[in-house]
């Protein structure tokens, strides 16, 4: 049921929700795919039509924003003068809007037209805070009883946690690697680019940002997920051998320094400076170029001008959702421009991402994942150096239920004696 | 009098526009495009170009500019990007915790601050002249957030006598939220204050004026608190009226730290996510607090002063 006055789910409110995504040009509509549209057979029935097989739909499309289901009388009757803002006008699960005073808080209390097993508390307040130090204290001081933690603070709370206290740490579905911009003059012979990959030591690079939380990655697409990768080409703490044979091909160092850029989070600084002293090993001089978010966000982006022509080495991040076409669809060359920095092109990954999404046996659409990352690999544009990790922090007195990445299910959240 | 006001407001006017319109310039000289903040990564580039349009982002920056002063006559500072919510809604929703935190800030600092400059004067040389000397140069040193974390490891995590995040609810309530980053932000103008009374106040008590109040007999209490205290207080009046420009960038860091809501944290969030409505209006709101902040200790000092006064 929704709250309110806007009656039960039916397939009607299905239809309107999944297909506004196509009819009102939404920027997530390509999470939908080729969807033809929703036929609805009977009150609570219905046929969800595809022009072609879309495998992300199931771990993808369903369960994340454009599969979520609004009452279209209540969106209705709310956009009949504009739009609702931040007011949503129904509620269908077991907690609803409170109140949500911007930048202080938001309150969710119990949905009173829920008929399901009642949810654990008569309402959970979550506090937004930007920075994990001042999460990190506002736990201590009991201000909060569930956080995210830094992967900084980790062994020290793990060594001694506050009272009542557990400390558990979850595999992330984050990506970070160092990319190099294949169209920039300097870095276009591909034996500097191996060079390079040669002489990254992840291990060392990861050990010291991540503070010993996280693991070096063997691509893009995290560990348990179809398209996971066993292993790397290049070993992860590198060849430094390897690495000469290939500077010495590329006719030694670049005359110049080359630039790291990076976003200003002192973890990608600490990054860059180890990458720093790596390449020195060889000769490789680097600068490191530090920019605010707004600035890093658009870097590699051709509607920004010309700057994506000075980019040389990006350490850069993703997030992805359960799928593995969520990491991959940005490293194809339509991306070229937009989000694929390195300005990777190959035939046979774009040929390989568009396939992979119609097929529905997870061994073939793993083994196809696996081959586009072992091509970006191979073109010396990419190291990939982690996933990183998700540690949190609750009390003893809270019963509290995360995905598999961590990321809190409020609604299945219960009193820990309950 | 009324005329120096006038005449103030005037150039207050001035200030404003040139610091509107110069910093909007800085931030469009940096690279940023807020339709992919908006928009997100899967939006395709004509979408992208459709909504650059729909937000005027594709006419020159004058136009721009011209466009938000144009609207601005007529009450209108625009809608943020991301939530289609009135810019001033947001703003001056977020405006009272920065004032607030500020006043408070400056209230206690002030108080204390004073007395400590007056009593070293009447006591110099003395070992209470010598510590406050010493403490007042260490809070002066130590930069504010500094002083955020320790008062959040020691009243906060510690002692559990003050909450670490928010900004409460009720008058006792945001009281209580109030105390710690106020004693952070205003720690070091303690300091501040107490040197510049404390020289200030010797001054005074060796001027002539005072020199012949105690021939006349007068008391030396009535002497400091009817005649030197107002005077000894000037240069910290205007101390604090430009300090108001620091003291927003020091509620910045209290804002993050201690998760408050206020213009401090909303303006390092619209900077960082190209939000050019809400950094106009940040800017804006700002800079007129600021640009009254100075009109209002300078009429203090007028006030407290009869030969400024005169000569205005």
């Amino acid at each position: 049921m929704f709250s309110g006055d806007f009656g039960e789910m039916t397939a009607e409110d299905v239809k309107f929700s999944f297909e506004r995504a196509l009819e009102h040009d939404s920027p997530v509509k390509s999470d939908w795919g080729p969807l033809e549209g929703v036929e609805v057979t009977g009150k609570y029935t219905g046929v969800i039509s595809f022009r072609e097989p879309f495998e992300p739909v199931w771990l993808v499309t369903f369960p994340f924003g454009v599969g979520h289901i609004v009452s279209k009388k209540a969106v209705m009757q709310a956009t009949q003068g504009g739009d609702f803002k931040m007011n949503p006008p129904a509620f269908s699960g077991p907690y609803m809007l409170d109140e949500w005073v911007p930048n202080q808080h938001i309150r969710l209390k119990r949905n009173p037209a829920w008929t399901g097993e009642a949810p654990g508390y008569d309402g959970i307040t979550i506090l937004p805070i930007a920075d994990e130090k001042s999460a990190e204290l506002a736990y201590e001081a009991g201000d909060v009883d569930f956080t995210w933690i830094s992967l900084a603070s980790l062994a020290n709370y793990q060594a001694s946690p506050p009272a009542d206290t557990t400390i558990e740490i979850y595999p992330a579905l984050s990506y970070v690697w160092l990319g190099m911009n294949i169209d920039n003059a300097v870095l276009s012979d591909i034996n500097l680019r191996k060079a390079i990959q040669y002489a990254v030591n992840v291990e060392q690079i990861v050990d010291a940002a991540y503070f010993g939380g996280a693991e070096p990655s063997t691509g893009i697409i995290a560990p348990g997920l179809v398209g996971h990768r066993e292993k790397t080409l290049v070993p992860a703490e590198g060849d430094l051998d390897k690495a000469r044979e290939y500077l010495e091909k590329a006719g030694g160092p670049p005359s110049e320094p080359l630039t790291i850029d990076i976003s200003s989070e002192s973890k990608w600084k600490t990054m860059a400076e180890i990458i720093q002293a790596q390449l020195l090993q060889l000769g490789i001089q680097t600068e490191i170029n530090v920019q605010d978010s707004g600035s890093f966000n658009t870097l590699g982006m051709e509607s920004e001008g010309q700057r994506w022509k000075n980019v040389q080495l990006i350490l850069n991040r993703f997030s992805m959702q359960p799928d593995p076409f969520y990491a991959t669809s940005w490293f194809v060359s339509d991306q070229v421009g937009i989000w694929n920095w390195e300005r990777f092109r190959n035939e046979e990954f774009d040929q390989l991402e568009k396939k992979a999404l119609t097929e529905g046996d997870p061994a073939k659409r793993s083994t196809m994942y696996t081959r586009m990352q072992d091509l970006m690999e191979e073109s010396g544009a990419y190291r990939f150096l982690t996933h990183e990790a998700t540690p949190l922090m609750y009390r003893n007195t809270v019963d509290a239920a995360v995905r598999p990445d961590g990321r809190p299910l409020l609604v299945e959240f219960k009193p820990a004696n309950g | 009098m009324l005329i120096f006001v006038l005449r103030r407001l005037a150039l207050s006017v001035a200030i404003v526009a040139i610091a509107v319109v110069l910093l909007n310039a800085m931030l469009h000289l940096v690279p940023g495009d807020p339709t992919v903040m908006i928009l997100g990564p899967r939006a395709t580039p004509e979408l992208i170009e459709r909504t650059r349009e729909a937000m005027g982002l594709d006419r020159p920056f004058y136009i721009q500019t011209l466009t938000f002063f144009g609207n601005l006559l007529r009450g209108d500072m625009g809608v943020d990007v991301f939530t289609g919510r009135s810019v001033a809604s947001i703003v001056f929703s977020q405006l009272p915790y920065t004032l607030t935190l500020i006043a408070a800030s400056i209230v206690w600092s002030a108080a204390l601050g004073i007395v400590i400059g007056c009593y070293s004067a009447f006591r110099r040389g003395s070992w209470i002249d010598l510590s406050a000397g010493v403490l007042s140069v260490s809070t002066i040193s130590v930069p504010s957030f500094v002083m955020a974390l320790y008062g959040l490891l020691i009243f906060a995590v510690g002692l559990r006598w003050f909450p670490a995040v928010g900004a409460g609810t009720g008058f006792w309530g945001q009281a209580h939220y109030l105390v710690l980053p106020a004693f952070a932000i205003g720690i070091s103008w303690v300091g501040y204050i107490a040197r510049v009374v404390r020289a200030s106040m010797l001054e005074i008590l060796g001027a002539n004026h005072v020199r012949m109040a105690r021939a006349f007999g007068l008391t030396e209490r009535r002497i400091v608190f009817s005649y030197a205290l107002k005077i000894a207080v000037l240069p910290a009046v205007t101390l604090i009226g430009t300090g108001v420009v620091h003291l927003f960038s020091a509620a910045v860091f209290a804002e993050v730290i201690f998760s408050r809501p206020g213009i401090g944290a909303l303006i390092v969030n619209a900077v960082n996510e190209r939000n050019y409505p809400i950094v106009l209006g940040c800017i804006l709101v700002t800079t007129i607090v600021i640009v009254l902040a100075t009109l209002v200790s300078d009429l203090v000092n007028a006030w407290l002063d009869p030969r400024i006064r005169e000569a205005l």
